[in-house]
């Protein structure tokens, strides 16, 4: 690919057609045009004589709808005309950072809540920018000019120009300090449901999304990996004779890794020949791992004085002097993510250059990673990030591990290599959500109030040994043990909250809604549980003991959608109510209990993410909290013997299917406070009232996870 | 063409343009779609026929073509996501955008070549038969409650 940018920018025409149409340019060529070499606001946004419009963004599509809800938000600033708008992904340079923060990095549920005033700061800027413009052209006062549809109309004279024909004249101006942002009256996307931009829906419909397992280069060849089947063995010793004869074979190389690529001309050759490398390993005591004896050495802790978490109030005299207490011991097995597109990563190691291509939740941190193994400076490795085929945390792994596969199995090599994993790949080597075996205690007096509150998070832990560690690992303890559990909303007068992290070679990693995945249903079954002690209804009880007026609200709301206080009876009916990720969302969950399985029926849900700047969107991520959740709520769990994951692939390792789904309807609270995320916080309410409806179904406490009645 | 031990020459059109490919026999439909015809829109997603990702149509019949051979396509019609003229593949199409059924987006190829597949026995099918058909696509971002209400706009006509 001869081509370079400024060769595309002298062919404007062909840049409009072909480049913003996207599909049909060489991928490196694309990746060059998305860097127009612009500061604020003009990095984020290309507009082309013909009056296309183009935003790059910098935060990863991974399904939750970041690439819609943040061209919203610029495109209603700017005026521009919603269906007729591209994007592109923003290219790695510092000026895509996310504000605050010294990388882009999609994670934690941030897209929106970090950037949706930095995207319509831009929208803005450039609107006053492009009004100013033709103020001067028209010789009128700017306040004269009207936008709509990424044309200007001066409305002394009525005559109209599109935003194209003064492109040159905002690219030499100054941005203004200061813009006002539009009124909420004056939004046209803003706060209204708004489906995904029709470019990406259409895209995904007929096949023509690029994901990164898609990324196509010229003469590049794929591999098919070996990894230790054993967590923490290492490679001893291969041979690859047998291998290097079958067609399409080019290589078989051991990484700096621990792991062996081959490298094939197509990836189905490469995974063809696994079975013909002889690998030795050394596994040592590592194959005597597994997780009935992890299970064990957990629970021994709950016996045990851990560390502090949490400790306020006279945590002895409550339980000393209450009316009730309650007690769970909860269990929650390792999880593995099981993103529907494998994962994969594409680099292509030039002279005194790199490129990588793929679906990443990190952006600036596998860039890096790539020019520290090549020791480039980072600025000379380009970055292309496609669609991610979803994630769930997956691709966002501060280890880097599928990604430092494709940096090492390309490495000095003459092509491109894409590597990408199988199935049993992804669900045999980690990275995992930890197991956590946890207990929990509340005392309650007669009235129903809450004297004291003591429990126990006994998982490994999965921030040690990353970058993260110095602001999220404290004092031997995780910050995602204690997130949605040390700062529960409920009055409580004494805490003892306790945690510890043992140690194993098996790699973690955070899924969707990280901690409170552990810690949601451990505060909201324990809660379920002293609301029946205190002879109260769930979620009066709630009310009752709760600080805050949002969370109130939401549980009124359910209460009403469900019917709750006049609900079936032939049907168990459950609540719960979390916030996380600056969200709160509350759940009634139906469930029909039959012979010795159930079914979730029915999921009233409210949601307060403060403003819902799309609210379809805000549903379309509760349905998918829900469904993903209802997976892990029955079926899914990793369990490990001889140092192995027992499981392989979807027919061992379960997830949820159509025939799962419940009806789902969902409400949406805007309560103008910070606007909060929304990729994950309808993840761990979902746990907790399915327990807790099962409660009411059968009068026992399900604590253990997956769920089974048997 | 160089023919080697285990290689036939395999003829068969995809989404009506003809073929010929000169590949090992038991390569799955998949790779010979993604690899050697760079028609990626299916996808990879088990490998073994549990996720539905991959699904296509070999005639009129959904396959799982990720543990199809490529011999059983010999002298047979596929037609993959990418087809621009199928009936039910356009109604469907059209429907997902409607509907807004679409996160990732990865697993949808399957999902409508999936549900193609049903319409094409059954056009009028009822939500019991919208569920046992579909029941073996896997979709990880949950939209199952939208591709319920797309399936069911286009079966009702």
């Amino acid at each position: 690919m001869g081509l370079t940018r400024r060769d595309f920018l002298k062919h404007s025409s062909f840049v409009a057609s072909a480049f913003l149409l996207s599909f049909g340019i060489p991928l490196k060529a694309r990746a060059q045009m998305i860097d127009n070499g612009a500061s604020e606001p003009m990095a984020f946004i290309q507009i082309t004589k013909k009056n296309e419009i183009t935003f790059f963004l910098p935060q990863a599509e991974m399904g939750q709808g970041a690439y819609t809800v943040l061209a919203m938000c610029i495109a209603d600033e700017l005026d521009a005309k919603w269906e007729d708008i591209f994007f592109e992904p923003a290219p790695v340079k510092e000026i895509f950072n996310i504000p605050g923060m010294p990388m882009m990095l999609t994670g934690g549920s941030n897209s929106v809540r970090a950037r949706h005033l930095q995207m319509r700061q831009i929208g803005a800027s450039i609107r006053a920018m492009l009004k100013s413009a033709a103020a001067k052209y028209w010789k009128i006062s700017a306040d004269l000019i009207q936008t709509k549809n990424a044309t200007l109309t001066n409305t002394k004279t009525k005559e109209s120009l599109p935003y194209g024909f003064f492109v040159d004249v905002i690219k030499v101006m100054k941005v203004p300090e200061k813009v006002t942002l539009k009124e909420s009256s004056e939004h046209v996307l803003i706060g209204k449901p708004t489906k995904r931009h029709p470019k990406e829906a259409w895209a995904k419909v007929t096949g023509h999304a690029q994901f990164g397992i898609d990324v196509r280069l010229p003469h590049m060849k794929y591999a098919a990996l070996i990894h230790p089947r054993v967590f923490g063995a290492t490679l001893k010793s291969f041979d690859a004779t047998a291998a290097l004869k079958k067609p399409g074979i080019l290589k078989v190389k051991q990484l700096a890794n621990n792991k062996i690529a081959i490298i094939a001309e197509k990836w189905w050759q490469a995974k063809e020949a696994i079975n013909d490398v002889v690998v030795e390993w050394n596994e040592g005591d590592f194959i005597k791992i597994s997780t009935e004896d992890l299970a064990k050495e957990y629970e021994s802790y709950l016996d045990k004085e851990c560390l502090p978490m949490r400790k306020d109030g006279n945590i002895e005299e409550a339980f000393a002097h209450a009316h009730k207490v309650v007690k769970a011991n909860f269990k929650f097995p390792f999880l593995a993510h099981a993103a529907m597109e494998p994962l994969n990563c594409t680099v292509h190691h030039q002279k005194d250059s790199a490129f990588m291509s793929m679906g990443g939740q990190f952006q600036t941190l596998y860039r890096n990673k790539c020019a520290e193994i090549y020791k480039l400076p980072p600025e000379k490795v380009q970055y292309y990030n496609n669609y991610l085929g979803s994630s769930f945390g997956r691709r966002g792994n501060p280890h880097a591990d599928f990604v430092i596969d494709a940096i090492y199995a390309a490495q000095n090599e003459a092509w491109p290599v894409m590597t990408l994993w199988s199935r049993e790949d992804d669900i045999k080597m980690g990275s995992y959500r930890p197991m956590y075996r946890n207990s929990a205690e509340m005392a309650i007096d007669k009235e129903g109030n809450i004297l004291g509150f003591k429990a126990k998070v006994i998982g490994q832990s999965m921030i040690k040994g990353t970058l993260f560690e110095s602001v999220m690992f404290k004092d031997g303890i995780d910050a995602t043990h204690k997130e949605g559990l040390t700062d529960h909303h409920y009055k409580v007068a004494s805490h003892d909250i306790q945690g510890f992290c043992p140690d194993s070679p098996i790699p973690l990693l955070w899924l969707r809604s990280v901690g409170h995945t552990q810690t949601g249903p451990l505060v909201e079954g324990i809660i379920d549980q002293a609301a029946v002690a205190a002879d109260m209804d769930p979620i009066d009880f709630r009310i009752k003991n709760l600080q805050n007026p949002r969370f109130v609200e939401l549980l009124k709301n359910v209460a009403k959608q469900s019917n709750w206080y006049k609900r079936e009876k032939n049907s168990g009916y459950g609540v719960a109510v979390v916030e996380s990720f600056g969200s709160i969302v509350a759940y009634v969950a139906k469930v029909k209990v039959e012979n010795s399985d159930y079914k979730v029926e029915k999921i009233w849900a409210a949601v307060d993410c403060g403003l819902a700047i799309n609210p379809l969107n805000v549903e379309n991520q509760i349905i998918s909290a829900v469904n993903f959740s209802i997976g892990i709520t029955k079926y899914s769990e990793i369990t490990i013997k001889n140092g192995e994951a027992e499981q392989n692939n979807f027919y061992d390792y379960t997830v949820s299917t159509i025939a799962d789904a419940p009806e789902i309807h969902v409400e949406i609270i805007n309560s103008g406070e910070k606007i909060g995320g929304m990729g994950e916080p309808g993840v761990p309410p979902l746990f907790p009232a399915v327990a807790n409806a099962l409660f009411d179904a059968t009068g026992k406490r399900y604590t253990s996870y997956p769920i089974r009645l048997s | 063409m160089n023919l080697t031990q285990g290689t036939i020459m395999i003829q068969f059109t995809v989404n009506g343009k003809a073929y010929s490919v000169d590949v090992a026999d038991d390569t799955p439909i998949l790779w010979v779609l993604r690899e050697h015809l760079n028609l990626t829109g299916t996808k990879f997603g088990c490998g073994v026929a549990q996720c539905g990702a991959c699904t296509v149509l070999l005639g009129n019949e959904a396959i799982r073509s990720c543990s199809t051979p490529i011999s059983e396509a010999n002298g047979k019609q596929i037609t993959t996501i990418e087809n621009t003229s199928d009936k039910e593949v356009k109604a469907l199409q059209k429907a997902w955008v409607a509907h807004d059924v679409a996160q990732c987006g990865y697993c949808q190829p399957g999902q409508i070549m999936n549900a193609a597949a049903l319409l094409k026995k059954n056009p009028h099918p009822n939500e019991t038969e919208i569920v046992d058909a579909m029941r073996g696509n896997i979709c990880r971002c949950g939209t199952y409650n939208r591709i319920k209400s797309a399936i069911a706009t286009v079966a009702k006509g």
